[in-house]
């Protein structure tokens, strides 16, 4: 487990709570936490800017005005976040005097603020927004030409900065010195004249950089790849899994109208990611592009094209394939779910096949943050069901002695073709080969195709199942979008197969 | 000028600043008695809090109270420091320079009986970054003291070690903020942190540390030389001893008196000042440095100390009083301090960021001709909304108690600021051409 997953993982047995009251409630808070955490824990939103349960408090936005009452002192406004919990606190969020402070502070946050909403990436989800609209008054009331600042600074290949919309919360500046421990970005300037920069205009470097725009409560730090490209509310958000390591972080995947994916963004849990997800993962957007989709059945034609039919005919063709010939070699993909895997165990039994999956080659990713270097999303999950780790090699090699070989799950072609491996080509020649993928492999350079059929799967934005994690941690993946047309759902699809195969049996 | 006036006394001699000139007028004699009769160290600050000595440096607070917040070396083992808060950065107050300057010694044996009493390891003293002659005359006592055998190691023969550091500071007022002037100390940019954790559970490196003034810790060795009660007897109530008082200004004599606490405002200024320059009227005085605010001529009997001065809604702060005769501008007066706030707010809250320019913003256009009525409810609102305690340091609060003065005692000119048109209209009205400070 990396450091950050290791501090922010389950909860102490040491950890000290005492009672207090919040808005009415009585609450077990812990002692080690600001009292900010309590009123969350409470169900109570306290608004904040500076503060992130992910990140050191600061307490500089002066937004999280709670009223405490504590022994005989009289109540008193003061900020949840760099509050500490003491026993038989009475808070109080909604008093007139905590609105008031809010309301105070809010106005000198949009005093300078530009207000250009309307073109602004974050609009629909900016807690300034948010605030303004539940605490604010409907006008400001400073006349003074608001601050001229740099509108497009930037940050390298990831971040854009907007100087103007900054309301200089800090988020960004701890984020970098205490998550990826790169602090690379600061506050220079000071006073009325304080901006984020990088040192001497760096562009910012890591694989961490996308969280900034997340961790950033306006707009004024977006992801240049998500620039003017959807209003966020017109993305639809599935919470599911990472499947770009085996860490399988927790995320939010948006599809912009049942479309493509246009952002992916991390989730909290506290066991697995705590609040981040690394560049990688946020930005495989092309690992989901519906362009060049392998859908419905192909089957190779005389012209070195291929024929089109439907999934169902496929099967029955599929099952003849397994039939014929002896014992069946089938090569699962690390990013089956444990569902699929169990189903496809059960397939292989029948037909009497050897059963493994691709160990995927390590990269150079890892960190000690989150990425664990070993792309296979699920393959502990896998390895705890029985299925075999092979690498591409040992498949390859494996193969020749087997007259079938059924390649099944996402980028399980790709997966073949790694590293030294030379994927479909690599496979004996006279061997029936059957491809259940999302895409078609590259079509190779001369000769026949290589494979027999081709079975179009769902990717994992369009499947519901559970991986298991590095550690050990069962997660789920859900469906943020339909599979196209003519793509079935892989469970159902091994279990037709399974059944075809049943039939078959029983028939002779 | 009855009183006697020990803060100051050994500057008469040319070289007070030196350890030859300092020793020859008993300096070091309350060091060097605590070292040879082994007083404990509880008993010195029990002293120093039975004196009734209170901070110099603006908020008064007890001294010796504040050196018995320090951990029980006993339970809690980590090093601990002690800061001097020799920044002394409030507009109108410049009495920490004469003290460096001319008995840098004075400071020194402070230090050492303070680091006795609250068993510190280190004592780091923060100039500010333009005085220049202040640093260098301290550099130069360090030195002298060193080689004497009273900074280092084994202090006088004796167990008591304590060195004594010394930190320039760059050019910020926010940095003569205790936590500020920490976090400048460690290296870092001088935003003040929020309390809890208090210095003295939290403070450099994250060791126990008490941050003082110059002119307090000064007071220190007179304390334990001459005793509680004679400090006691000086000064008023509530307030102990002597101040020294900068006075600046539209005065015949400005300077830095030696005062007991107590005396009234128009005693410093007539007594000891001269009065106000050219025979003119007084129009507002400002009573312990440019947070406190405008105060109204017919207040100027007050007594100059903390309890008289909260009373007429102003407070004592360093004891730095500014005069205002009656062809100054206290509009044109504010607008140069709002600048000056702006300036120097750190940027960490947003009450102050936005508040302080907001205010500098506002005056700006009611000098220019451009204010509107409603400005002067919208300067009321803006520093209700920074202060009392709404950010983390009081920062916001200095910029706050200004605007809210002029307000309350000077609203007559804001209106007529705004229904004359500015300035320029307001000075042609006026029976002398307006000056500002």
């Amino acid at each position: 487990m990396s450091d950050l997953t290791k501090q922010t993982s389950g909860e102490p047995s040491t950890i000290e709570r005492v009672e207090i009251t919040v808005n009415g409630q009585t609450v077990q808070a812990r002692t080690d936490k600001p009292l900010i955490q309590a009123c969350v824990q409470a169900e109570v939103e306290v608004p904040h800017y500076c503060y992130h349960p992910g990140l050191t408090p600061e307490g500089s936005c002066r937004i999280c005005q709670v009223e405490v009452q504590q022994g005989k002192m009289p109540a008193r406004v003061m900020v949840a976040c760099r509050t500490p919990v003491m026993p038989g606190m009475v808070v109080n969020t909604e008093t007139e005097n905590a609105h008031d402070a809010r309301r105070e502070c809010l106005e000198f946050l949009l005093k300078n603020h530009p207000l250009d909403c309307p073109i602004c990436d974050k609009a629909g989800e900016c807690t300034l927004q948010d605030y303004s609209f539940a605490e604010g008054q409907g006008e400001g009331r400073s006349v003074e030409p608001r601050r001229k600042l740099e509108k497009r600074k930037d940050l390298g290949d990831v971040i854009l900065l907007d100087q103007e919309r900054c309301i200089l919360c800090t988020r960004c500046v701890r984020f970098m010195e205490e998550v990826p421990k790169s602090p690379q970005l600061c506050v220079a300037g000071r006073g009325s004249h304080s901006t984020i920069e990088t040192w001497n205009d760096t562009p910012l470097s890591g694989n961490y950089q996308g969280n900034l725009a997340d961790v950033c409560p306006v707009g004024a730090l977006t992801l240049k790849s998500f620039r003017f490209k959807a209003r966020v509310w017109n993305l639809t958000k599935t919470a599911s899994s990472c499947g770009e390591c085996s860490r399988g972080c927790a995320t939010t995947v948006e599809v912009l109208r049942k479309g493509e994916v246009t952002r992916i963004r991390p989730r909290h849990d506290e066991d697995v990611n705590g609040w981040w997800i690394c560049d990688t993962g946020r930005f495989a957007l092309d690992a989901f592009s519906l362009a060049d989709r392998l859908v419905g059945t192909l089957l190779p034609s005389a012209s070195r094209g291929w024929d089109a039919t439907s999934v169902e005919d496929g099967l029955q063709i599929a099952s003849d394939m397994l039939t014929t010939g002896d014992k069946p070699l089938i090569i699962a993909s690390p990013w089956l779910t444990q569902e699929e895997g169990g189903e496809l165990l059960a397939l292989g039994q029948k037909i009497n096949a050897q059963v493994a999956f691709v160990s995927t080659a390590s990269n150079d990713l890892a960190d000690d943050v989150l990425h664990t270097g070993d792309p296979g999303p699920n393959r502990r999950g896998l390895s705890d069901l029985g299925l075999k780790a092979m690498t591409a090699e040992e498949i390859l090699h494996t193969a020749s002695e087997h007259s079938t070989v059924l390649c099944i799950g996402e980028r399980v072609g790709r997966l073949l073709g790694e590293g030294e491996a030379e994927g479909f080509n690599g496979l004996p020649t006279g061997a029936r080969v059957l491809l259940f993928d999302c895409e078609l492999p590259e079509a190779p350079t001369e000769g026949n195709s290589p494979i027999d059929i081709a079975i179009g799967l769902p990717s994992s934005v369009e499947r519901v199942g559970h991986w298991v994690n590095i550690d050990g941690l069962r997660r789920n993946i859900l469906q943020a979008r339909p599979a196209p047309a003519g793509v079935w759902n892989t469970l159902r699809l091994l279990k037709h197969l399974h059944e075809l195969l049943t039939n078959r049996e029983v028939q002779s | 000028m009855s009183h006697e006036t020990y803060l100051l006394s050994r500057m008469e001699r040319g070289d007070s600043h030196t350890l030859a000139g300092y020793e020859a007028q008993g300096g070091y004699a309350a060091l060097k008695k605590i070292l040879s009769e082994g007083t404990p160290p509880k008993d010195v600050t029990d002293v120093v809090k039975e004196s009734g000595l209170r901070g110099r440096g603006g908020a008064g607070f007890p001294t010796g109270l504040k050196w018995s917040f320090m951990p029980n070396e006993e339970q809690d083992s980590r090093t601990r420091y002690m800061a001097v808060n020799a920044d002394e950065s409030e507009p109108g107050t410049c009495k920490d320079r004469v003290l460096m300057e001319r008995d840098p010694h004075g400071l020194l044996e402070g230090c050492l009986i303070a680091a006795w009493a609250m068993s510190l390891h280190g004592v780091y003293i923060y100039v500010r970054g333009e005085y220049r002659m202040s640093y260098r005359r301290l550099e130069e006592a360090i030195q002298e003291a060193r080689a004497a055998g009273l900074i280092g190691k084994n202090i006088q023969g004796t167990d008591f070690s304590c060195e004594i550091h010394m930190h320039k500071g760059a050019g910020a007022y926010i940095c003569g903020e205790e936590t500020g002037l920490m976090e400048s100390l460690e290296g870092k940019r001088g935003h003040p942190r929020p309390k809890p954790p208090f210095p003295a559970g939290f403070g450099l490196w994250g060791q126990p540390t008490t941050v003082n003034n110059v002119e307090s810790i000064f007071n220190v060795p007179f304390i334990l030389e001459r005793g509680a009660d004679w400090f006691k007897a000086i000064g008023s109530k509530k307030s102990s001893g002597n101040f020294l008082c900068c006075i600046s200004g539209h005065v015949e004599k400005p300077g830095v008196y030696e005062v007991p606490l107590g005396t009234p405002a128009s005693t410093i200024l007539n007594e000891h000042a001269g009065g106000v320059w050219r025979g003119h009227n007084l129009r507002a005085w400002i009573p312990g440095g440019s947070s406190t605010g405008f105060l109204r001529p017919e207040i100027i009997d007050t007594p100059m100390d903390h309890e008289s001065l909260k009373e007429v809604g102003s407070m004592f702060g360093t004891g730095a009083m500014i005069i205002l005769d009656q062809t100054a501008s206290v509009v044109h007066s504010a607008l140069v301090l709002m600048d000056f706030y702006e300036h120097e707010s750190c940027g960490q809250c947003s009450q102050c960021r936005e508040g302080t320019q907001w205010l500098a913003q506002v005056f700006q256009r009611i000098h220019d001709g451009q204010g509107r009525m409603e400005d002067i409810d919208l300067l009321s609102d803006i520093s209700n909304g920074m202060a009392p305690g709404k950010t983390i340091c009081a920062l916001a609060d200095a910029a706050a108690i200004p605007t809210h003065s002029v307000i309350r005692n000077f609203r007559d000119e804001l209106v007529e600021y705004v229904q004359a048109g500015g300035h320029t209209a307001v000075s042609k009205k006026r029976a002398l051409p307006m000056e500002t400070v």
